[in-house]
Formats: C-alpha cells, sequence, structure tokens
C-alpha cells in the first residue's frame, strides 16, 4: 500500500514535469492592417494583449485575443470595427490553435534561429477556418522570440464591407503576431 | 423677382444644411479618443473581486462591465514596458494567478512609470472583456487605462 502511495506520487510529480515544458505570454502583440491599396489613410488597429501558449514538447500552440482589446487611431474606426465588422459584443475573442511543424528540429535548450510553419485554425466572429504561416522562432537566454505574418480573408469570417467604404477597406486583412514567451513555472 | 425669392428660400438653406452635414461628418471622422481620466467610471471594485465575478459568471460579467469605464483597485503585480514604450500594469492577489490586466494610454506613460511594484493603487480603464485561461489564470483586460490616484 504504501509503495503504491509512493508510486502515485512518483507518477504525478513525473506528470507534471513533463508539464513544465510550456512557454507563455500575456501580453503577445497583434497587428491587423485591412488598408487597401487605393485608401488615402491607413486602416491599422494594434492589440497588445494577446494570450500564447506553446507546448515545446509536441508543438502544440494556443492564441487567444480580446477584439474589443485592438486599438485604432480614430475613435470612429475603432467604433465600426468593434460594431459593424466583427461585432465584437457578440464574438468577444478571436483563438487560434495549431502546431509548430517540424517542432522536433528546434533546439529549446540552445540559442537559435528558426523559420517553421505553422498551421491550425482561427476562430473569429464565429467562422473557424485553416491557417497556415511561417514563423520566425529566435531562442535566447531561455526565451523564445516569435514574429509571424499572415493573411486572413475577410469573406471567409463573415466579416461584410459595406459599399460605401469597398475602396478603402481591403478584402483581405493582413495580421502581424510578434511575442515573446517565456517558460512556464506552474 | 421670382428668382430671388428662389436662392432665398431653397437654395441658400440647402447650403447651410449642406455645410453643417459636412461639417459634422469632418468632426466625426476626425473625433479622437476621449481621454480616461476625464471620465467618470460606471463601476468601482477592488480586483480581486471584479475577477472572481468574472470566474463565476463570465456571460453576465461580460454582459454587465464590457466596453463599461471601470475603476479597479489592487496590489500592483507587474508591471512591464515593451518595445515600443507601451506600459501594461497588472493588478491582483499575488497568491492566485487570476488579476485584472490594465493596458496603459500612451498619453500617461510618464505616470505609469512612477509606479511601483507591491503598492496598492487604483486604476481606471474600458473593460475589453476576460481572458479565460486554466494553466496560465484567467485575465480581465482593461484597454486605455490611466492611474486613477495613488495611494
Amino acid at each position: 500500500m504504501k509503495n503504491f502511495f509512493l508510486l502515485a506520487c512518483a507518477t504525478i510529480l513525473f506528470a507534471t514535469g513533463s508539464f513544465s515544458q510550456k512557454y507563455f505570454t500575456k501580453t503577445a502583440k497583434i497587428d491587423f492592417d485591412a488598408t487597401s491599396a487605393s485608401s488615402p489613410e491607413k486602416i491599422t488597429g494594434v492589440n497588445r494583449s494577446g494570450t500564447c501558449v506553446v507546448d515545446t514538447k509536441n508543438g502544440n500552440m494556443q492564441f487567444a485575443v480580446l477584439m474589443k482589446g485592438f486599438a485604432f487611431e480614430r475613435a470612429l474606426m475603432e467604433e465600426h470595427f468593434n460594431e459593424n465588422y466583427v461585432e465584437s459584443h457578440k464574438f468577444p475573442k478571436a483563438e487560434f490553435k495549431g502546431d509548430l511543424k517540424d517542432n522536433d528540429k528546434i533546439n529549446y535548450s540552445k540559442d537559435g534561429t528558426y523559420t517553421v510553419k505553422i498551421k491550425g485554425k482561427l476562430t473569429m466572429h464565429g467562422e473557424s477556418n485553416d491557417v497556415e504561416t511561417e514563423a520566425k522562432i529566435v531562442i535566447q537566454n531561455g526565451k523564445i522570440n516569435a514574429v509571424a505574418d499572415f493573411s486572413v480573408k475577410l469573406a471567409d469570417y463573415k466579416v461584410a464591407i459595406p459599399g460605401l467604404v469597398a475602396d478603402k477597406v481591403s478584402k483581405v486583412a493582413k495580421i502581424s503576431v510578434s511575442c515573446s514567451l517565456e517558460l512556464f513555472k506552474g | 423677382m421670382k428668382r430671388k425669392k428662389i436662392i432665398r428660400y431653397i437654395v441658400l438653406p440647402l447650403l447651410v444644411v449642406i455645410a453643417a452635414v459636412a461639417f459634422y461628418i469632418y468632426k466625426e471622422y476626425n473625433r479622437a479618443h476621449k481621454d480616461t481620466s476625464k471620465l467618470k467610471p460606471d463601476y468601482s471594485i477592488a480586483a480581486a473581486d471584479l475577477v472572481k465575478e468574472f470566474e463565476t459568471n463570465e456571460q453576465a460579467s461580460n454582459k454587465k462591465y464590457w466596453d463599461k469605464i471601470i475603476r479597479v483597485e489592487g496590489m500592483v503585480k507587474d508591471l512591464t514596458q515593451d518595445d515600443k514604450g507601451f506600459y501594461s500594469i497588472v493588478l491582483g492577489d499575488t497568491s492566485i494567478m487570476s488579476s485584472v490586466r490594465c493596458s496603459i494610454d500612451s498619453v500617461h506613460s510618464n505616470d505609469a512609470a512612477l509606479v511601483k511594484k507591491g503598492t496598492v493603487i487604483a486604476v481606471k480603464g474600458i473593460c475589453s472583456g476576460f481572458n479565460a485561461d486554466e494553466l496560465l489564470g484567467s485575465d480581465v483586460i482593461l484597454v486605455r487605462s490611466v492611474i486613477d490616484s495613488k495611494k
């Protein structure tokens, strides 16, 4: 019985040990750019409080960001973004769940730079779509710095653009993500 | 004579209306964000209580607090500055993972620079929702925040 208890303890310890391979941040920066080529002004927003968790054991990654947290220079633009486009009162959060491909090629315990493929699902405005992109990962002093750019077709997420501003708002939004992840000590 | 009347009673008022509309559109288009420090809070609450409310019932709390101006009082758990100089302040109890994260309005960066970890302060900001995460701890997020009064 005592042995069994010890074994159970060891199992739990081992299990939690393998959990500590997670890296995280709560201050990921997400830039949103829907400026169309013919627009005289920039249609850009930035969010600095994205949450990201990467499990370096299997390359799983999760990303979450609150839509209302995107800041635009013009108050009117920000209101339109929230109320008419992404309807953030109905869909407050955007989420990405995916994997780092070739995760086993990355040595997280040594400084280095990698370019890896990321594949996953982005959920926004109540719609989910596959997203694939490349990310640049820099490992430095036990931290992971990651940057990735990708584009989303607004129609894929049922975000409608009124005809009046169709020449200003691009049909494809460019998203840039940059974050610095640190080891999770749970 | 008739032509003069038309100008006086139709064309002139029309021009005035067009000018007024144009002025309104111009003003509205260029409208700046309101400075949170000048806004009256809709709610005033302790950081731990706000987090608890969201943890107990996220939906109801979202309805109550989302897009509202909240004054939150709590202990400064962390103060960070990103590469562009933007500050965020994390308020809450160090014994729990969950907290209130406030991104500080860049106009008020100077006030944030003076904040010290471990002190109790009040922050006023606009609630953008709740980021629930079992592993990392869940956070209530305030944007465009300002430091209200130091204690």
